[in-house]
Formats: C-alpha cells, structure tokens, sequence
C-alpha cells in the first residue's frame, strides 16, 4: 500500500466520524435540527474520548426541559395518588445524567416518560450504557436491558453518505415492509450491491479500507432502522471479509465487478440454491393425508408447502398465527389461493390446532450453537405443544441461519419492538403524533366513534393504564428461544441433521469459508 | 441404457450381483448385510472391465439398485453400498491422494479399489472383536442383561464377557417362537452362553415388562443405525428402549459403524421399506394377505434368484425405530458414541 494512501486513511476516519457525530447530535428532532447541529459543533472537539455522554448545554436545556414537561404531563394523568411516585421518579431521571430527549420527536414515543428513551441515531454502545440504568427501574421486568435505542421511522438525521437505496432499505425495515431474516438479508446484499454499483473510491485511499468504512455508516443506520438478524450479521461478516482481502492493486473496476460478482453468488449459492435444495428434502417429509402445522410466516416453509402441493400430495395446513404483525394471514391467504386446504387458529387457539396436526414445520430466524432455534415470538410454544402431543417438529433453516451463539433463553438477547404494535388499531390511533399533546379526557379521534359506542372509552381505558401506571409494563419482544429437545429435525442445504449437529455444521461451513481465503 | 457408449454396463449387470451377495452371505455366517454388499460390489467391480472413473460410478450404482431392490428390508444393505459408493467417489475424484501416480492409469486405481475393498471387508470382521472389548466394560459383575434377537455382535460381546473368567452376569434372553434366522442366531447365542456357564432365561416379548426389575441393563444390536443417534432394530426393540427409559434402566447398542445409514425417519411410519405389521382387516383371512405380498414381490423373481425370498413384512422379520432419546449410548469399534454423536459421524464422512 502507498504510503499517501496509509496517511490518508486516518483524515477519512475524522472526516466520517465527524459524519456521524452529526446525527448524534441532531437526533431525529427535525424541528430543533438547526438548533442541535450547531450544538454539534460545539460538541465535536470532545467527540475524541468520552464522547457519549457529552452533550452539548443547548441540548441539556432542552432535555430539562422536556423532562420537566413530561413530569407535569405524567402527574396529571396519574392524579394525586402519584405525586409522591412522581418525585421519586425526578431522583430516578436525574440519575440518567440527562440522557433523555425531547418527548415529541418525529414519529413521537408519546405515552409514557419512561418509554421516552432518546431518539438519537447515536451508536447504540452509547445509549446501551445510559439507558438500562432508566430502563431497569422504569420499564422493569426482565427486559430492561434490551431497550437500547427506539427504532428509527425517519431519515431524518442520518448521515449525507448513507446510500440512497439503504435510506429507503432502512425504513422498509422498520415498517416491516421487509420482514423475515433471509429477505432482509438478500434486500441489504441488493442494497449494497447498488452501493458498490455507485461507488468511486476517493482520492488517496484505497476501495478497501474506504469502502469498509463506508458500509459501517450503511449497517449503522440500517441498525438504528431495526436490530439487524443473524443472517444479516453472517453476511454482512462474508462482505467485509471479501471487501478487506480485495488486493489493492486491482483496477476500481474490476474490484468492483468481483465484489458485485461475489455478492451475487453468494445470494444464488447461500439462499436461492439452499432454498431448492432444502424444499427438495423437506416435500419428501409430507405425506399424503398430512396435516402440516406452521407458525407465523416463513418464506421456505411457504415455498415447501406449495412445492407439495404442486407435486400432487394431498395434504392440509393449518397456519397459527399472533398478534401483532399477522405474518401467518399472509401466508394463509397464499396457500388458500394456491388451492391448498388451510385453517387458519390464532396462538390462543394453538392447543386445539395441534391435535389436527400431524407433523409440524418451522421457519427459523437463527439457529444457535446449542441446537436451539430462535424465532418468531411463539414458537416456542408451538414447538412445546407439538411435542407434548408427540408430534415430529421439523426447522427448515438455511445454513446462513447458522450462528456461533447459543442462547439459554430468550430473554438475554432478544429485540424489543415499538410496544404500541401490541395495541389495536383505534388505539394506536390515539398515538398519533401530537395527539398526546391534547388533554387526554378530550374526545380527540371522533372518527373511533364511528365504530362501536362502547370501544373509545376501553381503548382510552388501555391507553391511561399504561400512560399512568407505575408498574403496568407493556412489552413486545420479537423472538423466543425454544430448547432443542423440542427440535426433532432441521432441514438445511447439507441434508436434515438433529439440532445437536448445527453447531457442527456451522463449523465445517466457517473452516470451509476460512480454507478457501487462504 | 439405450446409449450406446454404456453397452459396457449393460453387460455387467449380467454379473449376478444379487446371486454374488447371498453366496457371500451364506458361504460366511459372520458376515453382516452391509459387509456382504460391500464384498459382493468388489466382486462385481473385480470381474468387470470398467476402464473409467465415470463407468466405475455408473456400474455401482446400477448394480446398488439391483441389489437394493432384490432385497425385502434394504435399510442396513444401503448403509454398506451407500458407504462404498461414498469411499470410490472421494477416491475416485482425488486418485492423486492415493499416489498412484498419473491419472489417466485407471488400472492401478482400480486394483488399489479392489485390495482396499477387500481391506474393508476385513476390518468389518474385526470391528465386532473390538465393539466386544469395549463392550465387556459395560458389563459389571452380577448384573443381569436384559437383549433381544439374534445379534451377531451382542452375541460376541457376551460370549466375550463369559469368557472373561472373572465376571459373573446373567442374561434375560428375548426370544419369539418363530422359526426366522433372526430368533436361530439368538437360539445359537443362548445355547453358547449356556456351554460358557451363563446363567440364561427366554422370555417371550411380552415378559419384558415383567423381567424389567431384575434387569441392570439393556443391551441389543441394530440393523442400521440413522442419522439422529436412533437405530432400525428388529421389532420390539423399541417397546424395549421405552419400557427401560420408563424405568431408568440403561440401554446400550452395539453396532459396527460400517451400519450407519444416511436415513431420518421422523417416526415407525417414515421408514423407507413397507412393512404391513397394521393389518386392518374385516376377516379372519390372514392368508390370503400373504398371498398378495407374494404377487407383489414378483418382480423379484426375474432377477434369477432361485432362493425363496424372506418377507420382511411378516412380524417375525420386521423392524421398528427406536428414537435417540431412549438411548443412553451406542457402543462401536472406534468408540461409545452418544447417540448425538452419530450425526457428527455422518456428517464427517460425507461433507
């Protein structure tokens, strides 16, 4: 490597930092945006040590402010019986050394102030740090660590050298519009692809260390947008690897080609082939007269089970499906319309459900070293219910779904979703941004009434529970761990395997990968 | 078949593979299925006059599916030949790992095959000496054994441990009255035992329940050993595993890894052989069934095998699958895996 080249990188590593020190700064208040950027300059000489938890005194103001507000707010709705809660709660807050925001930020954590963590694309290191000391006291229960930062529904705030197709990438993750760990993957891989597509290393660095840089500021922002999955983690591993051993001598354009190249066979050989290969094995498993059981959503076990009917096997399924994303009714609905027979139970109804069953299939969002299976929130119970009844639980997993981590349960790692998707529509319509900032006796959505009489005052009812009570938690977690002994088979590209060989798989996949490098 | 440039196989399959496989299996009564296959394969590789790597795959697997389909319970047949295909395909596609010099002297390759089939074969053989040492050490003194059938490889192990002077054990003995080579292998081991001052008891399959108090431990063979650590048994075996896990005696198998069988049932129904043990039936007719079962494997018959067929859909031939989760660990010549452990066997052989 020149030696300009080596000078150079570390200026670039300022100049991105100081990027990123933007947004941190700016947080998603697009409203104060002018306010806080100047704050971020003032902050920006410090950003070198222990930036986190400098703030600049505009933005110390503002939080006092706002604390102050919600504390009123929050007293008001409680009535006198909180006051001396209220006060507690002001020794709790100043413990947090100001780490809160303003409530109202773009698309508004109205309800309660404790739900109101910061709304800053900051790295979630920093917030990791702050935040659990609220959150262990305010949000309670056992997932108080969890709560690291809310998801991010806006660009507002992220950096000018965020690709535009990972802007859009970023939002379709957090609106669910993209949900399932294998399409976000090959969305993100696409994403990058175009990123590279685009991409023109600057002046005096190299595509390799440049082009690093420049997708930690993607990934950054794509986390802040929703916690990034297993597979994406794998990939995004596989890319940097590929992207660090590129050899600098090799024209831009041809570097390029071979990483676009590369990211397309990887996509082909981990997901499309994996997939054929896996529904090729799994249809062998359904038998005419079956009756196959799944949980939620999932893309393969979709795949499978239109494959099996398309093959002319007779068989039924039964789709058990939650709240609050309803993946399953999806599903349903494309089985049905592919002229399968399908029943459709929601998770209150899974014991009933399961003793039609005759065989169960799961789709999986990461299957860890200790042969458990983390998914979907329920399917644990799925799986559980399925083995009480003696039922063969059958994973459908590409290997890709395959991490070095093991999980005991699923309450240390875990992601923790916006908890207002627990509520009904009527009354995540009370959420609205700006409409917290009404009295909340006001009968402020006329159009609920339209609806039934009776359903206003009890969606009020839900919404002044969780704003008021000290200790009435709503939580939503994405995913459970469910133990292996439930697990009878995983089904991969290499062949169908008992849950105790993922982790030897996993290890002749990364030997493999490590072999091929060398 | 109907190309031309593989009337070199269309020849070979005049190899009687299926006569060669019973010759084998009857000329030497210590010889298991997979072990005869593997033998027999050699023997038809031997005789042919393949001259390339992808004729050599051609004719085994031809000649695999012939002897597959000749037999009513291929299940502990195809872990020997999917083994074999397993081993030429590796050693085929890496001849320069067997430094043999160039690639294009196939002959060499293939006599290094034929002695390293044969190799196989030998080692088999022994692998049931070496499953009974370490077997012995499962076995304390004055426990009682509780085994089924006619394993040749639990025979061994016991008759090992008798002749062990200082141990004394006892075994409970599960025989049915049949007359199938299955219940005269374990009649033979009995009567072995008894000449070595073993104290046996026969019970039929329905006392075990009732002789599971005095039992230590369970010790049987198995057909096939599958993927997720269960094993393809002979019926009853499975009762057997779930009557000891019920009351937290150990049950042990021993089997020679050459039985490890590329297969996953998820049930006693997803095993890939048709058995008719549930036979639901209006009349009293059991006859008549049989009589069906023989039409249906007639086309066996134009193979040239003059030897009456064994019907593994009878009771007296037919297996079951026990589930890994009833056993406690599975004893063979590279070692007592836990049934988890199989799979990592598996996987090492064909990754």
């Amino acid at each position: 490597m020149s030696e300009s080249a080596v000078k150079a990188a570390p200026a670039a590593d300022v100049s991105v930092k100081a990027q990123n020190s933007q947004p941190v700064k700016a947080a998603g208040d697009a409203k104060d945006a002018k306010q806080t950027e100047g704050a971020a300059k003032d902050a920006k000489p410090a950003e070198g040590g222990d930036a986190p938890k400098k703030l600049s005194p505009a933005e110390l103001k503002k939080q006092k402010a706002a604390e102050k507000q919600a504390r009123r707010a929050q007293q008001k709705a409680a009535g006198p019986a909180l006051k001396e809660q209220g006060s507690q709660q002001k020794d709790a807050q100043k413990q947090q050394k100001g780490s809160k925001q303003a409530p109202k930020d773009d698309k508004s954590r109205p309800i309660p102030v404790r739900r109101r963590p910061s709304q800053s694309s900051a790295p979630v290191t920093q917030t990791l740090k702050k935040e659990p000391k609220a959150d262990a006291k305010q949000v309670g229960l056992f997932f108080g660590h969890l709560y690291s930062q809310p998801r991010k529904h806006s660009m507002a705030g992220a950096s000018k050298d965020v690709h535009p197709a990972i802007l859009a990438l970023g939002l379709q993750y957090s609106s669910y519009t993209i949900c399932g760990s294998t399409a976000r993957m090959v969305a993100m891989l696409l994403a990058f692809k175009s990123l590279i597509a685009s991409y023109q290393t600057p002046m005096g660095t190299s595509l390799s260390r440049h082009l690093i840089q420049l997708l930690g500021i993607q990934i950054e922002y794509l986390r802040d947008c929703r916690p990034y999955s297993i597979t994406m983690g794998n990939a995004i591993r596989w890319l940097k690897d590929i992207i660090v051993k590129t050899d600098p001598s090799t024209p831009e354009i041809d570097a390029k080609r071979d990483l676009l190249d590369e990211i397309d066979m990887f996509i082909r050989e981990r997901v499309t082939a994996a997939d054929k290969l896996i529904r090729e094995l799994a249809v062998t498993k359904i038998l005419p007269g079956d009756v196959i059981l799944t949980y939620a959503s999932s893309s393969i076990v979709e795949q499978t089970l239109l494959e099996a009917h398309n093959a002319g096997i007779s068989f039924s399924v039964i789709v058990v499906d939650s709240k609050p994303l309803f993946e399953g009714k999806t599903l349903a609905r494309k089985l049905a319309n592919a002229g399968l027979k399908v029943r459709y139970f929601l998770i209150t109804g899974a014991s009933h459900a399961i003793k039609d069953a005759s065989k169960v299939f799961l789709g999986a969002h990461a299957m860890m070293s200790n042969g458990r299976l983390y998914s979907r929130v329920g399917t644990a119970l799925v799986s559980m219910l399925a083995n009480a009844q003696s039922l063969p639980v059958i994973v459908l997993c590409e290997s890709i779904k395959f991490t070095e981590k093991v999980a005991l349960d699923s309450i240390v790692g875990n992601e923790v979703a916006p908890a207002e998707e627990l509520l009904s529509e009527s009354e995540r319509q009370n959420l609205l941004p700006l409409k917290n900032l009404l009295p909340k006796s006001h009968p402020a959505s006329k159009e609920e009434n339209d609806g039934e009489g009776s359903k206003p005052p009890v969606a009020s009812d839900v919404l002044k529970w969780i704003d008021a009570s000290k200790n009435l938690h709503h939580l939503q977690v994405l995913y459970d761990v469910t133990p292996a002994e439930y697990i009878d088979m995983v089904i991969t590209e290499y062949g169908s395997l008992p849950p105790s060989s993922v982790p030897v798989v996993h290890r002749l996949r990364s030997e493999g990968e490590k072999q091929l490098f060398q | 078949m109907s190309i031309a440039p593989l009337s070199k196989e269309l020849t070979m399959p005049d190899f009687d593979i299926v006569g060669a496989y019973r010759r084998i299996l009857s000329e030497d009564s210590e010889l298991t299925m997979p072990v005869a296959a593997i033998e027999a394969l050699v023997e038809a590789i031997a005789a042919s006059s393949v001259s390339t790597v992808a004729e050599t795959l051609d004719l085994l697997s031809n000649l695999t599916s012939i002897l597959k389909a000749s037999i009513a319970n291929p299940i502990s047949l195809s872990a020997g030949t999917d083994l074999f295909q397993r081993y030429l395909i590796t050693t085929l596609n890496r001849p320069a790992a067997l430094n043999l010099g160039s690639n294009d002297d196939f002959k060499i390759i293939r006599n290094h095959l034929i002695s390293n089939g044969n190799l196989f074969v030998e080692r088999a053989k022994q692998s049931r000496e070496k499953i009974a040492s370490f077997g012995t050490s499962f076995i304390r003194e004055g426990a009682t054994i509780l085994t089924n059938g006619g394993s040749r490889v639990v025979g061994a192990l016991l008759r090992r441990a008798a002749e062990s002077s200082t141990m004394r054990f006892k075994v409970i003995y599960v025989l049915s009255s049949s007359s199938s080579a299955d219940a005269e292998g374990g009649r033979k081991t009995v009567a072995d035992l008894r000449t070595h001052n073993v104290p046996v008891a026969v019970i039929p399959d329905s006392a075990v329940a009732y002789s599971l108090g005095k039992v230590d431990m369970v010790i049987v063979g198995a057909e096939g050993v599958v993927e997720n650590g269960g094993i393809i048994s002979r019926l009853g075996t499975y009762q057997m595993g779930l009557l000891a896990k019920s009351k937290g005696k150990p049950f042990y198998v021993v089997a020679e890894s050459h039985k490890f069988v590329r297969l996953y049932p998820l049930n006693q129904f997803d095993l890939p052989i048709d058995q008719k043990i549930l036979d639901f039936s209006i009349s009293d007719d059991v006859k008549a069934v049989d009589g069906a079962k023989v039409a249906e494997d007639e086309g066996v018959a134009d193979l040239g095998s003059s030897e009456p067929k064994h019907s593994a859909h009878t009771a007296a031939n037919a297996v079951d699958f026990t589930p890994p989760d009833l056993i406690s660990g599975i004893i063979t010549e590279s070692g007592v895996l836990t049934p988890s452990a199989v799979s990592e066997e598996l996987i090492k052989i064909w990754f």
